[in-house]
């Protein structure tokens, strides 16, 4: 039992009263002459035990009046099973409004039915709760009921994600250090699977997180990810659900600013599909485009944005080292006005020039050499061992995946001799095989057939355009973030050096719901964590604490014991 | 010619602010009498002893209609008594009968004195031989009845010449009447009966084996009869100095039982030895009280 206004209970002294009252009255009657006393005397005798009871009935009933009384001043809250008021509960309300959130089910958004939800539990909250709500952004708001049912009321769908597990973890904390009788985190999401991160939240003893249970799951497409690379846009394909198996149209949009092109193509489901830029994109410059697919029920993830930058042609000039192979694919670009001629890149065995692309010298008492100057330049790389044959890795660069090197050398990062994977940009055998450190780039075999297949191949001389154009030249620096669909230009003067595309997390396309199982696992185990329907969650929520207002019932019962005490009073036999 | 103001049917109190016990008992009598159309104590004498003078409320039937008839003037006949009526009014004077529950009211001794004075005159005026003993704890005056002229005035005289006494031991002063008592007569008690019962009626019931003719007067006031007072209060007998603390609201109803238990105890007891029992409050008017002996 707990009170609304404790401090009433002080009152509970003023229950002395009547004991008080009945001590002090008795000591100075009034003596009065009496003659027929004995009467007196038989009639009290014949009355003593009769008015004994009495006495302390009345004694019992005002103190019990006066106690009723007070108890009721101080509002009492019982435990009850049904509705009532609840103790003081320190509650976190995790608002899901991720961008799944705004997944239209049966004609209205999902977060329609979340904000109902946390409404409800905003509103049943008292001045004596503590109570925080906690939206996608991870950020936990404190302040009045109010204000917090004004944010709830107001919350629209986010773009950034919700990690679950940490965010129910989060707020377990926060109301477990509350010190009050109730604790309870109220999760209202769509409980994607994919919100779910492994491992399970640590929830402390004494904290009830209760999980409303997602609705209706309904099928969904979105764009994972969307980037350029070789005058073409390679777009994946996520989604959700049994509808999603069909391949559907993706519109490729680009240049916004410079009149925009279109083109189309077909994706399948966790597939990447390339759709070949339009020309006119192959030019010099910062290039914006959006790949978006047909409307469905989340909109969210049905566009993406993304950025590229065509360097312009570089000035190229091939050292005697550089060998045969080179010099004839550099005729090539320079025919297809890809590069020029001059010296901003040199491609040769030892570094020279502005940027330079190096290869080991064909002689091996030249590495040492090689490494001296490479380390005179500054390049904390070095090449040493021969390393074993093996096929070239280049998740960045595709045209050479798979090419296999038959001769190598390990290239090691100078002094430790480690690295990580800081600057490497293919490898062999898990060894660095392609790096670049500053204005180098280097090679762990030379552009020859005798080391590699590569001059062989079909991809050769796209291969060395990007490496001259793109790879020596430093990648344009694009990156990504959560927000909105939109680019960001970075801006250094009057040069654009870098920038960033927001969109949606992919994982917000998986819109398949976790198990009540998983839930309840992920959010700390039976006995703490329960996922409830709608009626359930309504009649669960501060379960735990809700107390009913005993007043009116101590009132009643205040009532009773004035009109006993008023009878027994009155009756004189 | 209006009404004369019976003083007997008046209320005690006013009654006795009249004047002292001769003038109040002498009124009441003359009320008393007045509303009789028989006088109950009429006595059995028939020997004529002597005239005097009519006075307003004698009977008419011992008018002389013969010196009416001569001198044109009113004369009552009396006669010599020839019976053995011998009256003797006992009046408890303990402590308790000074006692009136509010200052409005007579005292219960007060109320006995002029009740006893008023009856020893209707008898001596029926030329019964009239005594008068007062008691507490042991006898304080004993006048012999005698039927004789000035008897009244000693009567009252040994009322008024008797103080308000402490205790009250009945059993020993009536045991003392009994050997005054030599012939049979009448014998008036007039006592709150506030002592032990057993043994005052031993002594009364002895009485009435002598073969007296025994009424007793039980005076109380009406406070005796109904409790009241402040809501808490300490009640002390004035014999007794005992004291006891009750708040009368709550024991009224046990208390007024125990008083009818009392009071039909008397009755039964008296009944059952043939002593006439009466039950007078204080607020009763004379007449009243008198009446109750017709």
């Amino acid at each position: 039992m707990s009170f609304i206004h404790p401090l009433a209970l002080l009152g509970l002294a003023a229950a002395a009263i009547p004991a008080l009252l009945h001590l002090l009255q008795r000591r100075t009657p009034p003596e009065l002459d009496f003659p027929p006393l004995r009467y007196l005397s038989e009639a009290e005798r014949e009355s003593a035990r009769r008015l004994k009871l009495r006495h302390l009935l009345l004694l019992i009933l005002r103190t019990a009046l006066i106690v009723v009384i007070v108890l009721a001043a101080a509002r009492p809250l019982v435990r009850v099973e049904g509705g009532g008021a609840h103790e003081p509960t320190a509650l976190v309300v995790i608002l899901d409004n991720s961008p799944s959130s705004g997944v239209v089910v049966d004609g209205r958004p999902i977060l329609d039915r979340l904000r109902v939800a946390a409404h409800t539990s905003l509103a049943r909250t008292t001045a004596a709760d503590r109570v925080w709500l906690m939206l996608a952004d991870g950020v936990v708001r404190g302040g009045s009921r109010e204000t917090l049912l004004a944010s709830a009321e107001s919350t629209t769908a986010g773009w950034q994600r919700l990690d679950l597990v940490e965010a129910v973890e989060r707020a377990a904390r926060l109301v477990h250090a509350e010190p009050l009788p109730g604790r309870e985190v109220h999760v209202l999401s769509d409980l994607q699977r994919t919100a779910l991160a492994a491992g399970r939240a640590d929830v402390p003893d004494g904290v009830r997180v209760l999980t409303l249970a997602p609705g209706r799951a309904v099928p969904n497409r979105g764009i994972a990810s969307a980037r350029v690379t070789e005058g073409a846009a390679i777009v994946e394909v996520t989604g959700s659900g049994a509808a999603t198996a069909q391949p559907v149209p993706i519109t490729i949009r680009i240049g916004r600013d410079r009149g925009a092109s279109a083109a189309r193509g077909l994706a399948a489901l966790g597939a990447a599909v390339t759709v070949p830029l339009p020309a006119q994109s192959i030019a010099s410059g910062w290039w914006t485009g959006e790949a978006a697919l047909e409307p469905d029920e989340l909109r969210a993830d049905d566009r993406r944005p993304f950025v590229w930058r065509v360097a312009p042609p570089g000035r190229v000039t091939a050292t005697p080292g550089a060998g045969p192979f080179v010099a004839a694919a550099l005729a090539v670009l320079r025919d297809a006005r890809r590069v020029g001629d001059g010296r901003d890149v040199v491609i040769g065995d030892i570094p020279s020039g502005a940027r330079s692309v190096v290869q080991p010298p064909a002689d091996p008492a030249l590495v040492g050499q090689a490494n001296r100057a490479l380390a005179a330049r500054g390049v904390p790389w070095r090449w040493g061992e021969t390393g074993t044959p093996g096929p070239i890795v280049a998740p960045e660069l595709a045209i050479i995946a798979g090419v296999q090197v038959t001769r190598r050398y390990r290239i090691q990062g100078a002094g430790s001799g480690e690295r990580g994977e800081e600057g490497v940009l293919a490898t062999v055998n898990g060894e660095p095989w392609l790096v670049r450190a500053g204005g180098v780039v280097l090679l762990g075999s030379r552009l020859d057939t005798a080391w590699t297949a590569l001059p062989a191949t079909p991809g050769f001389v796209p291969f060395l355009d990007a490496l001259v154009n793109r790879i020596v030249a430093g990648e344009a620096d694009v990156a990504t973030g959560e927000g909105a669909p939109r680019v960001e230009f970075r801006t250094r003067g009057t040069d654009t050096i870098g920038a960033t595309v927001f969109g949606p997390d992919p994982r917000e396309s998986d819109l398949t719901p976790a198990p009540a199982t998983v839930a309840t696992a992920a959010f700390g185990g039976k006995g703490r964590a329960e996922v409830l329907e709608d009626a359930r969650f309504a009649s669960e929520r501060f379960l735990g604490t809700r107390r009913a207002d005993f007043s009116g019932v101590l009132l009643v019962l205040a009532l009773l014991l004035a009109a006993a005490e008023l009878g027994v009073a009155t009756r004189t036999r | 010619m209006p009404a004369p103001v019976r003083l007997d049917l008046l209320d005690p109190a006013e009654v006795a602010r009249l004047g002292g016990i001769e003038i109040v008992a002498e009124g009441v009598v003359e009320g008393f009498l007045a509303g009789l159309h028989r006088s109950p104590f009429r006595g059995f004498s028939v020997q004529f002893t002597e005239h005097r003078a009519y006075q307003p409320g004698d009977e008419l039937r011992y008018l002389d209609w013969r010196i009416l008839a001569r001198s044109d003037r009113l004369f009552i006949k009396q006669f010599e008594e020839e019976t053995n009526l011998r009256a003797m009014i006992l009046v408890d004077a303990s402590r308790s009968m000074a006692w009136r529950g509010t200052p409005e009211r007579l005292t219960k001794r007060a109320y006995a004195d002029r009740l006893a004075a008023a009856l020893a005159l209707i008898l001596l005026r029926q030329r019964d031989a009239t005594g008068l003993v007062t008691f507490d704890e042991q006898v304080r005056q004993v006048i012999p009845a005698r039927v004789k002229t000035g008897q009244w005035t000693r009567l009252v005289r040994g009322l008024l010449d008797t103080p308000d006494g402490l205790g009250t031991a009945a059993h020993a002063a009536l045991q003392r009447l009994t050997a005054l008592l030599a012939r049979r007569g009448m014998v008036v008690l007039l006592s709150d009966l506030l002592f032990d019962r057993d043994l005052a009626l031993t002594a009364l019931r002895y009485l009435r084996h002598r073969g007296h003719q025994v009424v007793v007067f039980h005076l109380m006031d009406p406070a005796e009869v109904e409790l009241a007072g402040p809501p808490e209060v300490r009640f002390r007998d004035p014999e007794s100095a005992v004291s006891v603390v009750v708040r009368p609201r709550e024991l009224a109803r046990a208390y007024a039982d125990t008083v009818r238990r009392e009071i039909a105890a008397w009755r039964t007891a008296c009944r059952r030895h043939g002593i006439a029992y009466h039950h007078v409050q204080t607020d009763m008017p004379f007449g009243m009280a008198l009446r109750l002996l017709t």
